[in-house]
């Protein structure tokens, strides 16, 4: 099933959060150029490289920043599938999680 | 019957194209149905030469009264503001311009080129372009600010590029018809029966925008293009969900974002690269808003539409 599969996933990203992975919060794209140029990052991995996808992209498992920004209010995430839906991502997420790809 | 003459300066033809493809009405009820005579038009005229050079300077001087003067793409100034760049029926086209336009009743500019400059005026413009009576948002233009054609007319502009068949001929309709005093023109001096409402306006999309569910990739039928692909139909005036192209779709509902192709300001930031087909953000908010949004209840919206959004907004729909 996809939902038993997306939700192993999201537990597994969840407990590599929790264990304390170490992501590149920093710095946030200002601008479109500088967005770009994390998207051609994420697309030079390997596409099963999990951990190489959530330390570049800046994942944490809190809201962040003053404006507590987080994927429930990012453009790319579905509400009800949990889901990330930006393609260089693709991934199972939690709302209270954010990374620096975040756009409104 | 009123006589039609069309001009093409700094362009294309695909204004040209778009009104041959008109079909309610078509060109040629044009002529039979609505009395509208067409003295000479790039792509019908048959003269050559001396023989449509006496139909220009007939127009000019009287012997052929002048009813619609159509101009088509820019006036091109270069070089050094002589024209010469331009030559047609043997001296600068602008020297045409100047002079149609003075013995003209009504004049129309066809397409972004002809009411604002379009691609040939952006920076460098070599050509030394300019639209009408506009150069991108600044009135003035080729004619100037003050310029008004027989009638008592400024130049009607009907932008696009290109602009839409129905948009060309209703409006040639209104004129040649004495109903052009009900065309009203909004400050851009377009008429405001086509460009009052947005592009977004009747967007098969709008359900998507409303529940803030975003396109991530062209193709797709669900999600609105705003959001990620550069989509300027919350801001852009025009007609095209309203009065479909081919009487069947419009960029947007086939998946296409709209390129805002009816404001001045097009092409926008100039091509730069990364600026097409991408909506531009600062810190991750859309650098442009939907018309009359600010960014605090841009914000609050969002997040009060993905709470309420449905399961079903994030699915695509449109089962064939």
């Amino acid at each position: 099933m996809l939902n038993d599969s997306e939700n192993s996933l999201r537990a597994r990203i969840d407990k590599m959060l929790q264990d304390g992975l170490k992501t590149q919060t920093e710095p946030f794209p200002e601008n479109d150029r500088q967005f770009a140029t994390l998207l051609y990052a994420l697309r030079d991995l390997d596409p099963k490289d999990l951990k190489g996808k959530l330390v570049l992209s800046g994942f944490t498992n809190y809201p962040y920043g003053e404006d507590r920004m987080r994927c429930q209010e990012c453009m790319y995430y579905l509400v009800h599938r949990k889901w990330c839906d930006l393609p260089e991502l693709a991934l199972p997420v939690k709302p209270d999680w954010w990374c620096r790809l975040w756009r409104i | 019957m009123a006589n039609l003459l069309w001009l093409q300066g700094g362009a294309c033809s695909g204004n040209t194209m778009s009104f041959l493809n008109a079909d309610e009405p078509s060109v040629c009820d044009l002529v039979t149905d609505f009395g509208i005579n067409i003295l000479w038009h790039p792509s019908l005229g048959i003269e050559l030469g001396d023989n449509l050079q006496k139909i220009l300077r007939d127009c000019v001087s009287g012997k052929i009264p002048l009813d619609i003067f159509i101009y088509e793409g820019t006036v091109i100034n270069a070089p050094d503001g002589s024209g010469e760049w331009n030559r047609f029926a043997g001296r600068p086209m602008k020297q045409w311009v100047t002079e149609l336009s003075t013995v003209a009743n009504y004049v129309l500019a066809v397409g972004d080129c002809a009411t604002w400059g379009g691609i040939p005026a952006m920076a460098p413009n070599p050509s030394e372009s300019q639209g009408l009576q506009f150069l991108k948002r600044d009135q003035g233009g080729y004619l100037g600010a003050e310029y008004r054609s027989k009638s008592g007319f400024p130049v009607v502009n009907i932008p696009g590029c290109p602009a839409h068949p129905d948009w060309i001929t209703q409006i040639i309709i209104a004129v040649a018809t004495g109903r052009a005093a009900d065309i009203a023109l909004d400050e851009l001096q377009r008429p405001k029966t086509f460009f009052q409402t947005f592009t977004q306006t009747g967007c098969t999309r709008n359900m998507h925008f409303a529940y803030k569910v975003s396109s991530t990739a062209f193709g797709q039928r669900k999600g609105c293009l705003f959001y990620d692909l550069g989509c300027r139909g919350p801001m852009t005036h025009s007609p095209c969900n309203r009065i479909l192209w081919n009487r069947q779709s419009s960029k947007t509902r086939a998946g296409m974002p709209c390129l805002g192709c009816t404001e001045p300001e097009f092409p926008f930031f100039e091509l730069a690269p990364g600026t097409v087909f991408k909506t531009q953000t600062v810190m991750g908010v859309p650098r442009e808003l939907p018309a009359g949004v600010d960014k605090r209840g841009y914000i609050a919206l969002t997040a009060a539409a993905k709470n309420a959004a449905p399961a079903w907004a994030e699915h695509d729909i449109f089962i064939v």
